[in-house]
């Protein structure tokens, strides 16, 4: 592979960042080029937010041009949505967390939240796949629930489509989170790894 | 173990590693050297000064969380004038507060380096306008770097110290979000150790060189300005970022500047152009690289300026085609292939050099329509304070008390801080322009549709008396601020509103942090930017002392007793000002100072009221089946404001 265009979406707060992060500093260490292009509103929680990671030999600018996504990882459905409509290529993945964070607009009648079914859809017209799961709970079941961005990276270290070896995210992944989260993330990273055996 | 904070430091060159072009631009800093580095938070500023304040302490030397940028930037410029190196940053509408500074510093310089380091951000993502302030470095004759990634970021950063010095004026560094808040790989530099003594010399090669009104005048120190910049296009010619790739046959060129290039080396690539374009990569927008240009444009017929922003490259090349080769057509904002407003991309660029060359953009217009179609499925996201946000308790007693009023028109003055999404409306509703020529009603539906007016950093307490002045009287008149901003640019208007007489209600949302940009300490914290403890200044303390009669202070997690406290302000035949007091929750529970709690929701009793919706809560649902509210268990922190909002006792607090 010699180029690979991510987009990691979700909901500020879901850890989409820190995953983006710690996807590209996997890169540099196996010798890549990576660039990383953070999108996000000004609030510190709450707020839609996307990181375009690419990596390869000639990437330059931070963000992934319109169509030009490999792959969409998704903290939170909707999230996956939004990118997937501008940015999945055809033949691309969404990889998608099944729980769904209601946006105010959806609590105050403002807005219908589409389905996970509606959101195939949309994924499979676009010429692309998805894969959901339910990555909420297996965080919940590794210890905590704010360890659902490992969980959702060990899911896309196993879909084989990284141009990185699992081996290295998983050493970056327990150099980057607080010392005492290492076996729980350890954890998460097996369960959303194994989630898509 | 290698974290972010630990690489900073470290004193390996040739390392590559990921950076944040804010910790590049930050590290840059640290290997020329500097001494002292000041800043006021503002995204997406802010990641400059909390990388060096984390490394400060561990390298021995100074940083701080200023009370404004105009004070941060005095702060550097006086370390600058001793000869240490200093750096100074701060978001594209800090620029504004210290340019009275910033104007009248160059008229004398600086005698170590000083690099002022300012984030813009083009499309408005975290800003109130996009201003582009590399026109702020062509006004005050200093050169501008600007940065085409990471790399470049931390390489630019540091050289712009030495070139400080040699030139004996400041040196700007332009970022914008798409190099500040864009991560890439970084080739370490070597940390220089210097240990400078600061000195002093009042006539050092001028007189009065520190002194704008000393003899001879200050028309002989913008003379010695001007003088200046000869010197300066001499250096920019020979400078690594600005490069010239021009071969025989190529007929059209890109003249692209900071993260333009970025993007038009990818769009190039992306029409499987490479090598038939000529490419002058500028790393100095001002002064142009002045030979280079000229170059260029006695060798083409057609040439494309790509740059983030205003048009300032364009507008100089245009000027030097004058002369070099009249004949050449410019193509840019002026001729409207680069948008006028927003930030560009790859595919604007894309478009542009696909109308610039005649090759055609790959496109597949059936999956466009289809794009299209599947858009309608999204909905959007509006943005919302926190589970448990102190400020949602605070407006929601605003509402109550301003609904006392009845139909009356209040005007609610915003400012900047998290309390600022009280005006960011919601997205999700269509707002449609009204022509009326008298005051109008709206109804608040959540609280993001609080706020009336918001623009700059203590703009709302000063458009309050505004208001006041001109007579308006057919609803109560209110300012809000937060703390940070308060000491940042309220005081003087206090001040104001006290010896002028005017009337209204402050109301000052108080969460002890500067919340918004990622809790940097203020005035009210207690804490400094290298961590040490510090006094603790209070709110009313300093109305107190402005002269200020009528002060209430609240509980944010009260909502009745902060109600009851707005009311009697609203009443108050004076100025007045009210304190909503409560430490950020997010930051609380970073902090262990706050214990999450769970909320209990009885369906039975839930009457469908949706009043609790109303409070903008983003861990309050509603299920339009059941005709139910519902709380989200993840989200929640159990903060029991809803409890309070709930008229029929359906939400209470557990353990």
């Amino acid at each position: 592979m010699t180029e690979l265009n991510l987009i990691i979406a979700g909901v500020g707060g879901q850890g989409s960042i820190l995953a983006s992060h710690m996807v590209a500093m996997a890169a540099i260490r196996e010798g890549l080029r990576a660039r990383v292009g953070e999108t996000f509103g000004a609030a510190m929680r709450g707020g839609a937010v996307a990181s375009h990671v690419r990596i390869g030999k000639g990437v330059n600018a931070p963000l992934i041009p319109r169509g030009g996504a490999d792959i969409v990882l998704a903290m939170e459905p909707l999230e996956g949505l939004r990118n997937v409509v501008s940015f999945l290529r055809k033949g691309g993945l969404l990889l998608t967390n099944t729980h769904e964070w209601l946006p105010v607009d959806v609590n105050i009648g403002r807005a219908n939240y589409p389905s996970l079914q509606s959101i195939k859809e949309a994924v499979e017209q676009l010429g692309g796949r998805m894969i959901a799961i339910d990555g909420t709970s297996l965080a919940q079941q590794a210890g905590d629930v704010r360890t659902l961005n490992v969980v959702m990276l060990g899911a896309l270290a196993a879909t084989g489509k990284l141009p990185i070896s699992t081996e290295t995210l998983k050493q970056i992944i327990m150099e980057n989170v607080p010392r005492k989260t290492v076996e729980m993330n350890m954890r998460a990273f097996e369960l959303g790894f194994n989630s898509l055996k | 173990m290698s974290s972010t904070s630990e690489i900073i430091v470290e004193d390996s060159p040739g390392k590559r590693v990921l950076l944040m072009g804010n910790e590049a631009i930050a590290r840059g800093a640290i290997e020329a050297g500097v001494r002292v580095a000041a800043s006021y938070p503002g995204t997406p500023a802010s990641e400059i000064l909390e990388t060096l304040a984390a490394a400060a302490p561990k390298l021995g030397f100074y940083a701080e969380w200023s009370v404004n940028e105009k004070v941060a930037f005095e702060v550097a410029a006086g370390a600058a004038i001793t000869g240490v190196r200093s750096i100074t940053s701060m978001k594209n509408a800090g620029l504004n507060w210290v340019m009275d500074m910033f104007m009248t510093l160059v008229y004398g310089g600086v005698r170590g380096g000083f690099l002022i380091a300012v984030a813009d951000d083009p499309d408005a993502h975290y800003s109130s306008n996009e201003q582009d302030t590399r026109f702020a470095a062509h006004y005050a004759e200093i050169p501008c770097l600007e940065p085409s990634d990471a790399q470049e970021a931390k390489d630019m950063a540091r050289y712009a110290f030495e070139l400080s010095e040699q030139i004996e004026l400041p040196v700007f560094l332009r970022s914008v979000t798409r190099i500040s808040h864009a991560s890439g790989d970084v080739e370490l530099g070597k940390i220089e150790k210097r240990d400078r003594k600061p000195v002093f010399d009042k006539h050092w090669k001028m007189p009065w060189r520190w002194d704008v009104y000393g003899p001879p005048s200050a028309v002989e120190k913008h003379r010695w300005l001007h003088g200046q910049m000869p010197k300066i296009k001499k250096i920019v010619e020979g400078l690594p970022w600005n490069r010239l790739d021009l071969h025989e046959g190529q007929s059209v060129g890109v003249i692209a500047s900071g993260i333009g290039a970025s993007y038009a080396l990818d769009a190039i690539k992306l029409l499987g152009l490479e090598g038939r374009v000529a490419f002058l990569k500028i790393g100095t927008p001002t002064p142009l690289p002045e030979k280079l240009v000229e170059k260029l444009l006695k060798s083409v017929t057609n040439v494309l300026v790509v740059e983030e922003g205003e048009p300032l490259v364009e507008l100089l090349v245009k000027a030097l085609a004058k002369d070099a080769n009249p004949a050449v057509k410019i193509m840019g904002r002026f001729t409207g292939d680069m948008p006028p407003v927003g930030e560009i991309n790859i595919d604007i660029v894309a478009k542009a050099i696909s109308k610039l060359t005649g090759k055609e953009l790959p496109s597949d217009p059936q999956l466009e329509k289809v794009r299209e179609e599947v858009k309608k499925l999204v909905v959007p996201r509006s943005s919302t304070l926190c589970a448990g946000c102190p400020h949602l308790g605070t407006y929601w007693a605003l509402k109550r008390a301003l609904s006392k009023f009845g139909g009356k028109v209040p005007i609610v003055n915003g400012d900047i801080g998290c309390y600022e999404q009280g005006g960011y409306g919601i997205a999700g509703k269509e707002y449609k322009p009204s022509f009326s020529t008298e005051s109008v009603h709206y109804k608040i539906e959540a609280p993001y549709e609080t706020l009336d007016t918001n623009y700059i950093m203590g703009g709302g307490i000063g458009l309050m008396q505004g208001e006041f002045r001109a007579g308006y009287g057919d609803g109560p008149l209110v300012a809000v601020a937060g703390d940070s901003t308060f000491f940042h640019a309220c005081m003087p208007a206090v001040a104001n509103a006290v010896v002028n007489k005017a009337k209204g209600v402050f109301l000052v949302l108080d969460n002890s942090w500067t919340a918004m940009t990622g809790h940097q300490p203020d005035p009210v914290t207690g804490v400094t930017a290298m961590g040490e403890k510090t006094k603790t200044l209070c709110i009313e303390d300093v109305a107190r002392a402005l002269g200020v009669e009528f002060i209430r202070v609240s509980d944010s997690f009260d909502v009745r007793a902060t109600q009851e406290a707005i009311e009697e302000a609203l009443k108050s035949d004076k100025f007045a000002i009210v304190v909503s007091r409560r430490v950020c929750t997010l930051q609380a529970m970073r902090l262990k100072q706050y214990t999450r709690k769970k909320m209990f929701l009885e369906k039975d009793t839930c009457t469908g009221c949706r009043l609790c919706v109303s409070l903008g809560c983003p861990a309050i649902t509603f299920n339009t089946e059941e005709n139910k509210a519902g709380i989200d268990p993840i989200i929640c922190v159990g903060c029991g404001i809803c409890a309070q909002v709930c008229p029929v006792g359906a939400i209470k607090v557990g353990e």
